[in-house]
């Protein structure tokens, strides 16, 4: 069958296994709304937060190695982890600008840096290329009534001339995209602030602090779930909300899921298409109050 | 932490440092005019001795090594906010990232070591694996760092629920990535990259 849109998707090292329901979830979705994807053959870690943070040549070198083994994939890049997406628009862009460092990654991985290739996001591929229509006549059990906190964390908007995902301080894309397949969403405080990202390792006790007040924003908004793009927001917010309500004596009880399986549900997939089991924070009563599963 | 008093002077000043900063980052220290609005977004500056404002003045004047020795830099979560609203355009973020190689290049300038050495293990990682191998990295983080029981109760759950691989295949092309490490090192070592 032809595909509609295909893809060289990149899913990146969480979804290979933390997140490995995002990764299930997001092959699933897009078969179903018949957007082929072809993973990059042998891809390599971004470098993620820890390379760029010590290393920048090396963190360019990684991205840049990537792009050139996306570039025998046809189709755009698709890239599902916020944190990959934001290295790799990050090396276009560092490496467009600075010739001295476009020279330095050459050598480093021998071979012409591809800046002109479009790295995608996810929400990007649903709510441009596939288009909002197209996404909304997909849909066959639309989430009417559930109220979802939509959390953009970091990486997916900033800084404001890196990812051009959408406006920086006042996204919407989010919104659009599950609103579109019938959801409601909530206004709330937090959907922009930090979760502690990878400090989930190195400092847990800085991720609890401020892992804790997304959750109790979206809470006081009266969201019933949250719903992310990103690996990291959602290893902080979901595999540590025991935790953290144990920390601060309280109760959140509030599901966290990838933007493919909520979209998923709707489009009528089963919850083993999409990985619910994998979740911590268990969805199920949640879904079968609001008749979706 | 004691407050040392800080003298101004050309002897003290060390402007050398900041260019380099400057060059690394790609961005102007000197354009900073102090409005704060990158300490009052950040959401790490309440663990920090020195908020990421304060940074930028410290720089200004050429005292670097305060800013190194303690552990404001390394509690930078690369959130990208403070460079999102710089006024000035200060790319702050990539100032951070500059500091941090600057301070790793120097061996231990800085008294954190969690978050140096989850760096160090991660990279390593790449090196070996050309992925990140999540079980190992938390594994070899908390023998380490002497954390043994750190996230003890997690770790079973997580195997349960498939989200911590017990094993993990290496990449075909993992020449590849052990070349692209040795030539940065070769660039280092004859001077023609920081």
């Amino acid at each position: 069958m032809k595909k509609l849109l295909d893809y060289s998707y990149y899913p990146g090292c969480s979804l290979h296994a933390s997140a490995s329901e995002y990764d299930l979830s997001t092959r699933e979705l897009f078969k179903a709304l018949g957007i082929g994807l072809t993973e990059v053959p042998d891809w390599f870690c971004c470098g993620a937060t820890p390379a760029h943070n010590v290393d920048e040549l090396l963190s360019l070198s990684l991205c840049a190695k990537n792009l050139e083994l996306a570039d025998k994939v046809e189709g755009d890049m698709a890239v599902a982890c916020a944190s990959c997406f934001s290295r790799l628009k990050t090396a276009q862009h560092v490496l467009g600008v600075s010739e001295v460092k476009r020279k330095q990654v050459e050598k480093a991985i021998d071979a012409p840096v591809k800046l002109d290739s479009n790295v995608k996001h996810l929400l990007e591929i649903l709510a441009k290329d596939l288009g909002l229509e197209r996404l909304a006549a997909a849909v066959n059990k639309p989430l009417s009534g559930l109220k979802v906190a939509c959390y953009y964390g970091c990486l997916l908007t900033r800084p404001a001339d890196v990812p051009n995902l959408d406006c920086a301080e006042a996204p919407t894309i989010m919104e659009k995209v599950i609103e579109a397949v019938g959801a409601e969403t909530v206004a709330w405080t937090h959907r922009l602030e930090c979760c502690g990202a990878n400090f989930t390792l190195s400092r847990p006790g800085v991720v609890i602090q401020l892992t804790n007040a997304v959750l109790e924003s979206a809470k006081a908004a009266g969201a019933d779930c949250i719903m992310v793009g990103c690996p990291l927001c959602h290893g902080n917010l979901d595999i540590r909300q025991k935790e953290i309500e144990g920390v601060y004596n309280t109760s959140y009880g509030l599901p966290v899921f990838y933007l493919t399986q909520l979209i998923g549900i709707s489009v009528g997939l089963g919850a083993d298409k999409l990985g619910l089991d994998a979740m911590m924070v268990n969805p199920m009563p949640l879904l079968k109050e609001k008749g979706l599963l | 932490m004691t407050k040392k008093k800080m003298i101004i002077s050309q002897e003290t000043m060390d402007v050398d440092f900041v260019r380099k900063v400057e060059a690394l980052a790609g961005t102007s220290v000197r354009s900073c005019f102090q409005c704060g609005k990158c300490s009052a977004g950040c959401p790490m500056a309440t663990f920090m001795e020195h908020p990421p404002n304060r940074i930028m003045r410290l720089l200004q004047l050429g005292q670097w090594q305060r800013v190194l020795a303690g552990r404001s830099i390394w509690y930078c979560v690369s959130c990208e906010t403070c460079t999102t609203r710089c006024p000035n355009t200060v790319d702050l973020a990539s100032i951070m990232d500059a500091l941090r190689k600057l301070s790793w290049d120097s061996d231990g300038a800085s008294k954190e070591s969690y978050v140096q050495l989850a760096n160090k293990l991660f990279l390593q990682n790449i090196r070996t694996y050309g992925r990140q191998y999540e079980m190992r990295l938390a594994a070899v983080f908390n023998v380490k760092s002497g954390q043994f029981l750190k996230d003890l109760m997690l770790g079973p759950k997580l195997i349960a629920k498939g989200k911590l691989k017990v094993f993990h295949s290496k990449n075909k092309n993992m020449s590849e990535i052990e070349k692209i490490f040795t030539r940065i090192e070769e660039m280092r070592k004859k001077g023609v990259a920081l």
